[in-house]
């Protein structure tokens, strides 16, 4: 039996097909996300590369900040109760679960069998989220996925303002034209979303093991950066952009049979 | 008398334009008071023989009020500094600011200042309860506001009229936790939105017209058969939770209000005016001793996360939604006080921050869809 999870990010969609609640046969991720042609290029994706038909899955579960634009799924769940149940899925061990999207962040407690015991979510802000990332990434005219590699080459970070995005450029902005080097830069925006994060996380406790999840966690420099915050090490799976994915077609998975049993 | 579909047409009516009742009392040649919130002496008011009407802002956008008030102000008291420069309160006699935070302190200066057209009656209640001189205090407190109220509008109160209010405001009192009540065993009816609508509109009726419309729709409910709701229930803190759009979302996630504890609605209702004790200034002034679980009012021990664990108890709620009021300094040092008590006794809890200028509700939609599969 095949179920189908898509989460439709702001700025990415990520699709995964399970069989049996258990195997993961395809997963994609488009750097697309709600309103743009990416989620239907994640569902086409996917399905190609499990090489089975839509009419093939039992149940839909659709996810993420676009979830209420989707047609086709079954139910729509909140990107956190998806991400706690995927990261449960992929990281068995982890109860703290720090999820940075495109443009927003959460710290999400979880039990041992990947239900959401309690949450933060950070304020109406573009600080210590992904989209803070890209604004800076852009000024230092760095690809966004080089900025991870280039702040740990970094010795000195330099310092960033991590309450507000548009001060933060100019800040940027004005390091630049001191000379300072650019893998400082990068090491200082990553200390600039750990800290913010890290506080909004540390309010909901920190109960090992801990765990990153989004897209963000694909940035080392973030990752690292987020350890010496948190002073604990913080796992990331090679699938955690697709964590909401993975837990929504579980849940999937979960109603389907639920309701068989019905 | 009204069935209950018109009966909550005409509260909701009166909750969205305010502005109607106002004139409604006025032309009939009614005085007409303005509110500040909280725990406005609307009796003395009432038993001058004028009409109190709430002021609790709106949506509205802010232009004139950043003159006086800094971006980090309250946004009732934003708001209600816009609809007094703007002309909005024009045809009130007078308003009373009941001086209960640092805003208040700063917002008796700035309204009259800014709208002296209206004249503005400051109160401050005694924060030291405990001590007998603050029934004398609060008491010569009600006589310079009834000394305003005289001189501003020319009405004189007597003390048969304030005894008379002062039944009228219990007798409303226990309509309002009898609504609250039965509201439970209908919760198909009485969404989350028509709860608030029931309780908001209270600002805008004389309190006996707003009792016998209440009181219908208590009997119009009592004669249907209960509906079993099978969504979750949660019990809501805070000052308010508006407006409709936010409320509206509870409902899209089968969420119910089974009870609450906010400052607009039955934190108000739920300490009444003792019947003994002296006259009538020094019974509501006794009242003011008695009200509890306020983070408004200085109280030892802080109740109020014990109060909130025994409202989800009562009323079979899963959790606890904490209404932030945006920037409002006292609901913020009471709450790790409350969740801490939550927390031990294994209700979860969630926060959702209030601000009427708010246009955008997808963030809050998530936090409340995510307690909702949380609980």
């Amino acid at each position: 039996m095949y179920t189908f999870g898509i989460d439709i990010g702001s700025t990415s969609s990520k699709a995964v097909i399970l069989k049996d609640g258990k195997e993961i046969i395809a997963h994609q991720v488009i750097s697309l996300g709600t309103g743009t042609i990416g989620p239907k290029e994640a569902k086409e994706q996917v399905f190609k590369e499990a090489s089975i038909s839509p009419e093939e899955i039992s149940y839909t579960i659709v996810t993420g900040y676009g979830r209420m634009k989707c047609d086709y799924a079954d139910e729509q769940i909140s990107e956190l109760s998806c991400h706690a149940k995927g990261i449960h899925y992929l990281l068995p061990t982890v109860r703290t679960v720090i999820d940075i999207g495109g443009q927003d962040a959460k710290a999400l407690r979880i039990d041992d069998k990947g239900r959401l015991i309690q949450f933060q979510m950070n304020d109406k802000c573009a600080a210590g989220t992904g989209r803070f990332l890209d604004v800076m990434a852009k000024i230092l005219n760095v690809d966004i996925n080089d900025l991870g590699p280039l702040s740990e080459k970094s010795n000195h970070p330099a310092s960033i303002s991590n309450t507000c995005t548009v001060f933060a450029e100019s800040e940027v902005i004005s390091k630049l034209s001191s000379d300072i080097p650019l893998e400082d830069i990068a090491a200082g925006i990553h200390e600039s979303v750990a800290k913010r994060v890290a506080g909004m996380a540390l309010r909901i406790g920190k109960t090992p093991d801990v765990a990153m999840s989004g897209g963000v966690a694909l940035n080392i420099g973030v990752v690292h950066a987020m350890e010496r915050e948190m002073e604990c090490p913080v796992l990331v799976h090679p699938l955690c952009q697709s964590a909401g994915a993975i837990g929504a077609a579980i849940l999937a998975w979960e109603k389907f049979t639920k309701e068989k049993v019905r | 008398m009204a069935d209950l579909k018109s009966n909550i047409a005409f509260l909701q009516e009166a909750c969205k334009n305010p502005r109607a009742r106002l004139d409604y009392y006025l032309k009939q040649g009614k005085k007409v008071v303005g509110c500040f919130p909280v725990y406005t002496p609307e009796e003395l008011i009432h038993a001058s023989d004028m009409i109190p009407m709430g002021l609790w802002g709106g949506q509205t956008q802010l232009k004139l009020a950043k003159s006086y008030l800094p971006p980090f102000a309250c946004p009732i008291m934003q708001s209600n500094m816009e609809l007094g420069l703007s002309g909005a309160y024009q045809g009130l006699s007078a308003v009373i600011i009941p001086v209960l935070c640092d805003t208040f302190r700063c917002m008796t200066q700035n309204w009259r200042f800014g709208v002296p057209s209206i004249p503005m009656i400051p109160i401050v209640y005694p924060q030291n309860r405990k001590s007998p001189a603050s029934v004398d205090y609060l008491i010569s407190e009600y006589e310079n506001v009834l000394t305003m109220l005289t001189t501003i509008t020319g009405k004189m109160m007597n003390e048969k009229a304030l005894a008379e209010t002062i039944a009228i405001y219990n007798e409303h009192n226990a309509v309002m936790r009898e609504f609250a009540k039965v509201a439970n065993d209908h919760l198909d009816i009485v969404t989350p939105q028509v709860r608030h609508t029931v309780m908001k509109s209270a600002f805008f009726y004389e309190k006996s017209e707003h009792t016998a419309i209440v009181r219908e729709i208590v009997e119009e409910l009592k004669k249907l058969p209960a509906y079993p709701f099978t969504g979750k229930k949660v019990i809501l803190t805070g000052i308010t939770c508006e407006p409709d759009e936010l409320l509206n979302i509870f409902t899209e996630n089968h969420m119910a209000v089974v009870g609450d504890d906010l400052a607009q609605e039955m934190r108000q209702y739920r300490t009444d005016t003792p019947e003994k004790g002296g006259g009538g200034l020094k019974r509501l002034a006794l009242q003011w001793n008695s009200r509890h679980g306020c983070s408004l009012i200085y109280e030892e021990g802080k109740p109020r996360g014990k109060m909130l664990v025994n409202l989800c108890k009562e009323n079979g709620a899963g959790g606890v939604v904490t209404c932030m009021m945006k920037f409002c300094d006292p609901e913020e040092y009471d709450q790790p006080y409350f969740e801490a008590d939550l927390r031990e006794a294994g209700y979860p809890y969630l926060t959702i921050e209030i601000d009427q200028q708010n246009t955008s509700y997808e963030q809050i939609r998530t936090r409340i869809q995510t307690f909702s599969e949380m609980i």
